[in-house]
């Protein structure tokens, strides 16, 4: 018996693949390369202006992308079990849990653990957890640790708010010229902002490709195809990529192709991906023919910076992004998002570790549902830890949603 | 070809049988412990129900099977529990309102339109408390048959209060109720008011129209339908056979079934 894969991979993804393995590459050799050529190697948080370490030449990597690789990999339970055996609580966040597991026990994480850090950057608009989990890793390994702190945005983005912003920012400036011995150049910033800004550019429109039905890409598409635009972001390799991904998506659309064979329900997802059981949890949508045009995590990164100063765009970009806004704000984008993109309905994740995003859900789920008159489902997984992860329960409800979706 | 329909629903407690003729009429039905198969169970009891009928298997047309072992079973269909459920109580009673179902080890509340589509359903999630396998270990530390829980919670005098959200930690806090000197019918109506609460609250997500019905094995028990009245502040109907309504609407999906074209 074989049955008709549902999952049409994208020829981009070989070129994905290898743009990742050589940034990954790099980063594991920085220790030969770094020294010699001044550049120092830091960790950074997936909010952060990371335009302005490239503009003093500083290789950024990502604890959160790794958590997410641990949990592909297989090694997120015995990394967050060496973590909460080191007295760090099950109700952490699993990215932190991994990470810092994966300090303690290299022996167990994938590539070794991620390549030692000169200088962590922690940002927390996108978390509060981040500031403690980045406080105990300047501590663990006695690196500087540089926190830009975004207060949450209850209505729109205010001048105080702003200022208090841009005052952190001139601070980072200065210690950056110190910690790195080079000159802050304005316009090598702006050049970086500059390529965030093409490659953010070409993921909206790659993601508005989506809005024609059937859609030419599904979700697990969009969560794996953003892996560039994380970690590459302010390059140029990443804005080459993202041409080459349009066009193939655009080629789609053209030819009608669907991501999904015979796509009849379509569907937004709201948090992050579950990355333990990516593959089997979809199954249960493709298997009914539902697709995930659209989301709200990748959309994170399709946030255009402001012409006009680099720094002060940095500031109000960063500052507004979706996790540090309002409850109001975010049913405003989902009721968006199902009306542009023609949903029938939309799946969220209560994501055991991610707090900021999943405590508000529930009264966003009911008012989308009102607003739109389509149907929201919630599933209780974590992104990371399979141990959150109960595929029975979950599949009940996923094939009672469908049903009052498609009919039995 | 055959003219009765058959839906089998098999629980994590119990399975379920329910045979309707060709209008959806109700012919046979019964119910067994699901044990460690529970499609061998429903197996066995369809194949007596057929022979206490007088029936074949060349009599059944088709069959839908939900629950928990829904994909274990060899029927025509598998549909969910929760589809199911809405089916079959809208069959019984007609009208738009909200559904609570008390499992063996779920407990779901669901919204429906007339004729029984699903609006939207909420159910608990990763924990057995505020579900009949709650109620099971609770008459098991006090020693009580499950099926007297609802009596003797009805004639107690005060009620002790079961804080725990955890069915483990809750029995340590029966026990310690016992050792303190609280009667059963007082420890029992403190654990239907814990099973009521928790269960209430879940409406609180899906919204709750004043019509209500209670499904499941656990609306069998007096206790926690007193308690569920209290907590929602509104009546309850509670279908004559709580346990086999959601069977019922796997029968009448069966039905609707052209097996033909199946």
């Amino acid at each position: 018996m074989t049955e008709k894969k549902r999952y049409k991979p994208l020829a981009s993804s070989k070129y994905m693949e290898k743009t990742m393995t050589r940034y990954y590459a790099l980063s594991q050799y920085h220790r030969f390369w770094g020294k010699p050529l001044r550049r120092p190697l830091a960790w950074v948080t997936s909010g952060a202006p990371v335009e302005l370490l490239r503009a003093f030449k500083i290789h950024p990597v990502y604890p959160e992308q790794y958590g997410a690789i641990c949990s592909t990999k297989k090694a997120t339970e015995k990394l967050c079990q060496v973590a909460e055996s080191a007295g760090y609580s099950q109700d952490l966040c699993s990215y932190a849990r991994s990470h810092i597991g994966s300090i303690l026990r290299p022996d167990l994480a994938p590539m070794g653990g991620l390549p030692r850090p000169d200088l962590l950057l922690c940002c927390n608009n996108i978390c509060g957890t981040v500031l403690k989990w980045y406080e105990v890793v300047a501590r663990l390994l006695n690196v500087p640790l540089l926190m830009l702190d975004t207060p949450y945005l209850p209505g729109e983005y205010e001048k105080h708010t702003k200022e208090y912003v841009l005052e952190q920012i001139h601070d980072m400036i200065n210690f950056l010229e110190k910690f790195t011995g080079r000159r802050f150049d304005p316009k090598t910033l702006e050049r970086h902002a500059g390529y965030s800004n093409e490659a953010v550019n070409l993921w909206k429109e790659i993601r508005e490709l989506c809005r024609t039905t059937p859609s030419p890409l599904n979700g697990p598409d969009l969560f794996i195809q953003m892996a560039p635009i994380v970690v590459l972001r302010g390059t140029s390799p990443v804005v080459d990529y993202y041409r080459r991904l349009k066009q193939e998506v655009a080629q789609r659309v053209k030819e009608g192709t669907a991501a999904v064979d015979g796509e009849n329900i379509r569907l937004v997802w709201d948090n992050i991906a579950i990355w333990s059981n990516l593959f089997s949890f979809t199954k249960m949508f493709t298997e009914r023919k539902a697709c995930f045009i659209t989301d709200t995590y990748t959309g994170g990164w399709s946030m255009v910076l402001d012409p006009g100063d680099p720094i002060e765009s940095l500031a109000s970009a960063y500052t507004k992004v979706f996790l540090n806004r309002s409850p109001d704000f975010r049913a405003r984008q989902l009721t968006e998002l199902v009306r542009d993109y023609s949903a029938d309905g939309f799946v969220m994740h209560s994501n055991r570790s991610c707090k900021p995003y999943s405590l508000v859900q529930e009264v966003i789920r009911r008012k989308v549902m009102k607003e739109t008159g389509v149907p929201g489902l919630m599933v209780e997984a974590d992104m990371a830890d399979p141990r959150a992860y109960a595929e029975e329960p979950i599949r009940n409800r996923v094939q009672a949603f469908l049903e009052t979706l498609g009919g039995i | 070809m055959g003219q009765y329909y058959i839906g089998v629903d098999i629980g994590s407690l119990t399975t379920k049988v329910v045979m309707v003729d060709g209008d959806g009429k109700l012919a046979a039905r019964a119910t067994g412990r699901s044990g460690y198969s529970g499609k061998d169970v429903a197996e066995r009891i369809t194949a007596r129900l057929l022979e206490e009928k007088g029936l074949g298997q060349k009599d059944v047309a088709a069959t839908v099977a939900t629950g928990y072992g829904r994909v274990t079973y060899p029927a025509d269909r598998e549909v969910s529990e929760i589809t199911c459920q809405a089916r079959g109580i809208a069959s019984q009673f007609g009208s738009a309102g909200t559904v609570i179902d008390i499992g063996g080890q779920d407990s779901k509340v669901i919204k429906i339109l007339k004729g029984g589509k699903v609006v939207d359903f909420a159910m608990n999630d990763k924990c057995a408390a505020g579900t009949g396998r709650f109620l099971e270990v609770m008459a098991g530390a006090l020693e009580v048959r499950l099926e007297d829980i609802g009596d003797l919670a009805l004639q107690a005098r005060g009620h002790c209060q079961i804080s725990s959200f955890c069915t483990v930690f809750a029995e340590s806090e029966v026990i310690s109720h016992v050792s303190s000197g609280a009667s059963k019918a007082d420890i029992l109506a403190g654990v239907c008011d814990s099973v009521a609460v928790r269960v209430a609250s879940m409406t609180s997500r899906t919204g709750l129209d004043p019509e209500v019905v209670f499904t499941g094995g656990v609306a069998r028990n007096k206790g926690v339908a007193a308690a569920l009245e209290k907590a929602l502040g509104c009546p309850l109907t509670i279908p004559e056979e709580p346990e086999i309504t959601a069977a019922l609407g796997a029968a009448l999906f069966a039905r609707d079934i052209n097996k033909g074209q199946g």
